[in-house]
């Protein structure tokens, strides 16, 4: 009798710890989850590297094809810096082709505000960061095709 | 006689093409000039912000910021637009970004992109050609989860040295655009979203 009571109260011991640790791992789990912040662009390795003006043809040609294969990738443009805008503190740089006036655009993290400040008009940059897709716009009558988080890519 | 017409028609074929050579070209330049810096009435800028806020007290995260809205003004009919990629909304953190374009909330793959259309209702008060800021009436359509709305807000329109800086402060009932995912009721979203907009065009 006393040993049945012995192995039953070591089951449910056993059985508690087990439920504890399932229960501290999901918290643990949920916790990084919702606290969780994105990583340094320029830390990631891009998913695909190319000019600026392949990326825009690309979209001039297809961009339901182009989204759905760049759409939250990371990526590593370079081309010549066609327009610089500011915004807030920061500014955003753009990328044209000059015949058409599509355009790919870049909003920087915050860690790369300073540096991105520093481009000029007509250099040529390369800049990694996080692509948003493209879509034709009816106000400027062009394709344009937006990045975000990004980063200057040494 | 036949050579004086010969001569003429030489110099206008000749003159023609040169014509249409020089009209090619002057298009070539104008398309490379950034739209922004394009005189006339309609002005634009590429790098208007939109922000938006839906934090309540039992979650802080549901907001973000997007950088790249395309604008424009044209000053002399008084329309305002605004054009922004949705996925280009950028949160702090991996997951609400994910949530943000899912098909329980933006469904940004079946609608990428989010607008606005509209006119300046009192468009007499406001003088474009003085600096100084004004108090606006903007009213038109917004276009939201591919649900579309017509709205009126109050803003302002800056103007300084050429350029126009438009602002305005609005309140954007979620279920009203069909964005009715399940943290609403859970009291993890509001159900209305203040959204800011600013665009500086030149």
């Amino acid at each position: 009798m006393e040993v049945t009571i012995k192995k039953k109260y070591s089951f449910l011991k056993k059985t508690g710890l087990f439920f504890l640790i399932i229960l501290i791992v999901s918290a643990a789990w949920l916790w990084y989850v919702f606290t969780e912040k994105y990583a340094d662009t320029s830390q990631i390795t891009p998913a695909y590297s190319m000019t600026a003006l392949d990326l825009i043809h690309e979209f001039e040609k297809n961009d339901s094809l182009a989204n759905k294969k760049y759409a939250e990738k990371i990526m590593v443009l370079s081309g010549e810096v066609s327009e610089v805008e500011g915004v807030d503190s920061t500014v955003n740089i753009k990328m044209a082709d000059s015949t058409s006036g599509s355009y790919v655009i870049f909003a920087f993290q915050q860690q790369d505000f300073g540096l991105a400040k520093k481009i000029k008009l007509g250099e040529k940059v390369s800049i990694k960061g996080s692509c948003s897709g493209g879509a034709f716009s009816k106000i400027l009558e062009t394709e344009f095709i937006t990045f975000k988080r990004c980063a200057i890519n040494h | 006689m036949k050579k004086t017409i010969l001569l003429i028609a030489l110099v206008t074929v000749t003159g023609s093409i040169f014509a249409k050579n020089s009209v090619s070209v002057s298009d070539k330049e104008k398309s490379a000039i950034p739209s922004s810096q394009k005189a006339g009435p309609k002005k634009t800028t590429t790098s208007g912000t939109i922000s938006f806020n839906a934090t309540t007290a039992k979650d802080a995260k549901p907001k973000a910021e997007n950088k790249t809205v395309i604008a424009s003004i044209d000053i002399v009919e008084g329309t305002v637009a605004f054009e922004v990629i949705v996925k280009n909304f950028s949160f702090e953190n991996p997951m609400m970004q994910e949530h943000f374009n899912s098909p329980v909330w933006m469904d940004s793959e079946k609608y990428p992109t989010a607008t606005f259309k509209g006119n300046i209702a009192n468009l007499n008060a406001i003088n474009f050609k003085k600096d100084g800021t004004y108090a606006a009436e903007v009213k038109g359509d917004l276009t939201i989860h591919g649900v579309t709305k017509s709205v009126s807000s109050a803003g302002s329109i800056s103007v300084v040295g050429g350029s126009i800086k438009v602002a305005s402060d609005f309140n954007v009932a979620l279920a009203d655009y069909g964005v009715n995912g399940p943290a609403i009721a859970a009291g993890k979203v509001a159900t209305e979203s203040k959204v800011s907009v600013s665009a500086e065009m030149k």
